[in-house]
């Protein structure tokens, strides 16, 4: 155990992790030239092909240092912070972290928000600073940065280029010196925590794995503490994002894959402890909080004859993210389709990309809404996260809405139009701490449904890129709140509706009929576009009727030619969904949340 | 049963032009009539076309009047038998090659309808255009054809071009309707690839409010508009088989045919199918296909949509376009009450 190192690797997003892991790997030969690609961490092709992590990703590799073999296992984190739940499983699995800051970037918010959840854990933290290759590195002022903010001693702090190579060396070395090895008794029943599960189409669900006491092995009958089943262990693996070792047990301090044969992957939930059947273990390895969604969104099909389809594609992605949440639910616009939970905007978006993609749908997807608390004039109270199921304004008595305490890390010169944006989000000041002469941080409470949509966007283009922002659910406040409706050619279209704050209802209205009135193409007929409070109309504007759709030419015996230009037409019309006569285009859906 | 006979060549190629036709090929203007001749033997043999069975014949092109009366000889020699007593038989000219004596042996041949590519009566007009012709040759090739007796003239005239305005339409109205036709093509602007237009887009320009009036201009003058772009006093039979989806004959380089659904196209380059004139390649029309052209066709023309062709819902949707008044619906057929909608209708009807 003594030659055993687990460690994440965690950064704010962009920071050089999936690159640096690569570098490790490389320096550990654990791949061949041949072998070797870029971010190879990322698996998943949108991890790819959008260079971000979402999904944390283990690999055990073999390094040598003054003659001695040392086992590393290294967890590699997504930076995003709507996956920040992926951080916090593998630092649970981990004896100690390597936090990268960008030397060109400094410490930004979700630096620090990775730094708490790994004190959190009690974890040896390592800083390193990455990008030292930059024109524009300033290695030395982020060490200081991060002695001051972070209040973590950074004299001793490495310094590398993830993209180079340089300073890798160096970096295992202080891993093996620095990281811990894990503590544990091999010689006590088998105690593990499962921190991912997924599904393999030939294996089954898989579970990796952080062995505490004990070992698993081969052939052993384990028991999951949360349910009491027992399973047998039919295959034992090291993970690798290339080339899975088997093993025929895992040890204690080690981590791998445990195959149980099962069809279902729900059996296997993140977080529960695997020990033995025969002789359990009394303490389970403790709990953590299964992932919780912060935004629900309705996803339908375009197309209302494969709601079946759809279902099996989320039960599938589900058997990859447990963090999926999704129950039916239906629309009097849409049809049917199902209300989904989701860990942030990002996420919602890879998922959507992923059902069209993966499962070849074509999905439209409603304006992601918070979870409203709806006390009613009875006393009982209902979690509303679809607007058009907002009760009647005559039976609720408050609402109370879903707060974050904000993170926001910005130079200074950015710092009033910032604190603009936070005071129009609604936001109430909570901390405002100078890091140096340049930075300064920001701690806001805001509504979360002002950052569902925009805000980070808005965020990053008033700041040129430069703010960054974090954020984490806190507690629920009363907000004065009202349900605005759009009517779409004289019906409320109940995919459409929004719940917003009443003082901003009348502009918020405005602004979502002008929006859609771009949005919805001229059709054969005129539509009318209203925002209404309740029966009040506030805002209406019409979308002209078309003037010509032909082309008026000589086509002579050609018509295979005009045919297939009108086919090509069709296929785009295909994409969008009609409403009584009126054909929306699937953004129309999620433009309702857009404030100008 | 139609036919179509294709002449590719022009004196000149004009800016927006993308139909077959060579303007250097000149010199393979006997072989090729020798072609489409073989052609047409073949394609009456392979389809086992009887006597009287074609109801009209139209030479398009290119340009017909290009080739003079003779070459044309043993082609209709062939063909005469099997034309009904009542035939259209229509020959496209241009003002510049439609000489007197050319109109006039094409007609002892047995064409009695001239379709003139006029385009406008503005020279300046025609210059941007590319056209090798004259407001003058226009009006002298018209009245020339009158003068012979071809009982059925048209004229095709261009519009929505950067080049409009709405006086040189009324003009170019006046002009038309001064000469003695009773048949009008209008045809907007579009921009083709591999034109002299195709880098210079902004030419075609279209206002839609001349447009409507250019429309009911040309019907004031008793010119029926029975498809989109075509308006006469009697509706041309070749043009309106085409919309009914009665099967058709092609011949000539570049030419369509469609017999028993199955679509044919025989080589376009010149010299390809003077080699092998019989040679074609083919497309079979799936039953989706054929009721998707009889759909867009019938709504851009007065010929309507049967709602035996339609499925149920289908249907429906067509009656929401009665109630709002952009269909008509007799005799179980639906018609289409502002052409210029039309695709957008078929867009909106099908399945
Ligand atoms: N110049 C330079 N660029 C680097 C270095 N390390 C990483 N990058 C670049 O920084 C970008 C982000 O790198 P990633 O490794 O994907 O960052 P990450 O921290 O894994 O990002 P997330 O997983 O999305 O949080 C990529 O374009 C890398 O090529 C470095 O040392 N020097
Ligand atoms: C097949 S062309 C040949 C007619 C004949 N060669 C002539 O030009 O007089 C028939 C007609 O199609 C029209 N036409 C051709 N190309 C066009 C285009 N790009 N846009 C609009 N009309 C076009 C012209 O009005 C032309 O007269
Ligand atoms: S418009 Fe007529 S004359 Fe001009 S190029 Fe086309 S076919 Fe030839
Ligand atoms: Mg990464």
């Amino acid at each position: 155990m003594e030659h055993i190192r687990n460690f994440s690797i965690i950064a704010h997003i962009d920071h050089g992790k999936s690159t640096l892991a690569d570098r490790i790997i490389q320096e550990c030969g654990s791949v061949s030239e041949r072998e070797m690609t870029t971010q190879m961490m990322d698996t998943m092709d949108i991890e790819q092909e959008r260079g971000i992590t979402i999904k944390a990703q283990s690999v055990r590799l073999d390094y040598v240092k003054d003659g001695k073999h040392y086992v590393l296992n290294l967890i590699d984190t997504p930076g995003h912070v709507d996956f920040s739940y992926e951080v916090s499983k593998s630092l649970a699995s981990s004896d100690g972290a390597l936090l990268i800051v960008d030397a060109a970037q400094g410490v930004e918010a979700q630096t620090i928000a990775n730094v708490y959840l790994a004190l959190d854990n009690d974890l040896e933290l390592l800083p390193v600073i990455n990008k030292i290759d930059l024109p524009a590195a300033e290695p030395e002022r982020v060490a200081e940065e991060i002695e001051s903010t972070i209040g973590i001693d950074a004299t001793d702090a490495l310094m590398v280029s993830a993209k180079s190579g340089m300073g890798i060396r160096e970096l295992l070395d202080a891993i093996v010196d620095r990281i811990p090895p894990p503590s544990g008794h091999p010689d006590a029943t088998t105690k593990a925590i499962i921190y991912d599960s997924w599904f393999d189409p030939y294996l089954g669900a898989l579970a990796l794995v952080r062995v505490f006491d004990g070992a698993i092995r081969k052939g052993q009958q384990v028991m999951l503490m949360s349910n009491k089943e027992q399973h047998q262990v039919l295959d034992l693996m090291y993970p690798h994002p290339l080339k899975r070792q088997k093993t025929p047990a895992i040890k204690s301090g080690e981590i791998g894959i445990v195959v149980l044969g099962l069809k279902e992957v729900s059996v296997v939930n993140v977080g529960d402890t695997i020990t033995d059947a025969k002789n359990p273990a009394t303490e389970s390895v403790g709990e953590y909080e299964p992932a919780k969604p912060f935004v629900f969104a309705g996803i339908y099909p375009i197309d209302t004859d494969r709601f079946e389809e759809l279902r099996d594609a989320l039960d599938k992605l589900k058997l990859n993210d447990s963090s999926l949440s999704y129950e039916p639910e239906t629309s009097v616009a849409l049809g049917f389709g199902f209300r989904v939970g989701f860990l942030g905007m990002l996420h919602m978006e890879v998922i959507k990309e992923r059902l069209e993609r993966e499962f070849n749908l074509d999905l439209i997807a409603t304006a992601p809404s918070v979870v409203y608390h709806v006390y009613l004039n009875d006393g009982s109270m209902v979690e509303v996260q679809n607007p058009s199921q907002l009760p009647d304004g005559t039976k609720i008595d408050r609402i109370e809405e879903p707060y974050v305490r904000a993170t926001v890390i910005t130079p200074t010169e950015y710092l009033g139009n910032i604190m603009n944006l936070l005071v129009s989000k609604r936001g109430i000041q909570e901390k405002m701490d100078y890091m140096n002469e340049e930075r300064v941080l920001l701690e806001y409470a805001l509504p979360m449904n002002e950052i569902v949509v925009d805000f980070y966007d808005t965020l990053k283009s008033i700041s040129k890129g430069y703010a960054s922002f974090d954020y984490e659910p806190t507690r629920f406040r009363e907000g004065d709140l009202v349900k605005l409706d759009l009517k779409i050619a004289g019906d409320v279209v109940d995919a459409l509706s929004v719940i917003v704050p009443r003082t901003s209802s009348l502009s918020r209205g405005r602004a979502l009929v002008k929006n859609m009135k771009e949005i919805v193409p001229r059709q054969l007929f005129e539509v009318a576009i209203q925002a209404s409070l309740g029966n009040k109309v506030i805002a209406r504007e019409t979308v002209k009727s078309m003037g010509k759709n032909v082309t008026a030419k000589c086509y002579g015996g050609d018509i295979t030619r005009k045919r297939k230009l009108l086919e090509k037409q069709k296929a785009g019309k295909k994409r969008m969904k009609s409403i009584g006569k009126v054909q929306l285009p699937q953004e129309a859906f999620m433009s309702v949340l857009k404030m100008d | 049963m139609l036919l179509y006979l294709h002449i590719p060549f022009c004196d000149s190629k004009c800016h927006y032009c993308s139909f077959n036709s060579y303007v250097e090929k000149f010199h393979l203007k006997e072989h090729y009539m020798q072609s489409v001749h073989q052609q047409l033997l073949k394609d009456l043999e392979r389809f086992h076309v009887t006597h009287g069975a074609i109801e009209s014949l139209f030479i398009g092109g290119g340009t017909p009047s290009t080739v003079p009366p003779k070459l044309y000889e043993p082609f209709f020699k062939t063909l005469r038998p099997y034309l009904s007593t009542t035939a259209e038989c229509t020959a496209e000219a241009n003002p510049n090659s439609a000489t007197s004596s050319w109109l006039a042996g094409m007609q002892q041949l047995g064409i009695n309808r001239v379709s003139f590519g006029v385009q406008s009566f503005n020279n300046a007009k025609l210059k941007r255009l590319g056209r090798s012709h004259s407001r003058d040759d226009a009006i002298r090739a018209v009245t020339n054809a009158a003068a012979l007796g071809i009982a059925h003239i048209s004229l095709d005239l261009i519009y929505a071009t950067a080049f409009d305005t709405p006086s040189l339409l009324q003009a170019d109205l006046k002009q038309t309707f001064a000469l003695p036709i009773d048949h009008v093509s209008a045809y907007a602007l579009s921009i083709e690839a591999g034109t002299v237009f195709a880098n210079r887009p902004e030419v075609a320009k279209e206002h839609l409010t001349q447009t409507r009036q250019l429309f009911s201009a040309i019907e004031q003058h008793g010119f029926k508009q029975y498809e989109i772009s075509n308006f006469g006093i009697s509706p041309s039979q070749h043009n309106l088989s085409y919309w009914r989806h009665l099967p058709y004959l092609g011949i000539g380089a570049g030419a369509v045919g469609c017999v028993n659904n199955i679509r044919y196209y025989p080589h376009r380059n010149i010299e390809a199918y003077i080699q092998s004139p019989c040679f074609n390649t083919r497309e079979t029309l799936h039953d989706s296909e054929i009721k998707s052209e009889r759909i867009f066709l019938g709504l851009r023309s007065i010929v309507g949509v049967s709602r035996h062709l339609l499925g149920a819902a289908e249907f429906q949707r067509a009656q929401l376009l009665v109630d709002a008044k952009k269909l008509t619906f007799h005799d179980n057929v639906f018609y289409n009450t502002d052409y210029l909608l039309s695709d957008e209708i078929a867009l909106f009807i099908e399945d």
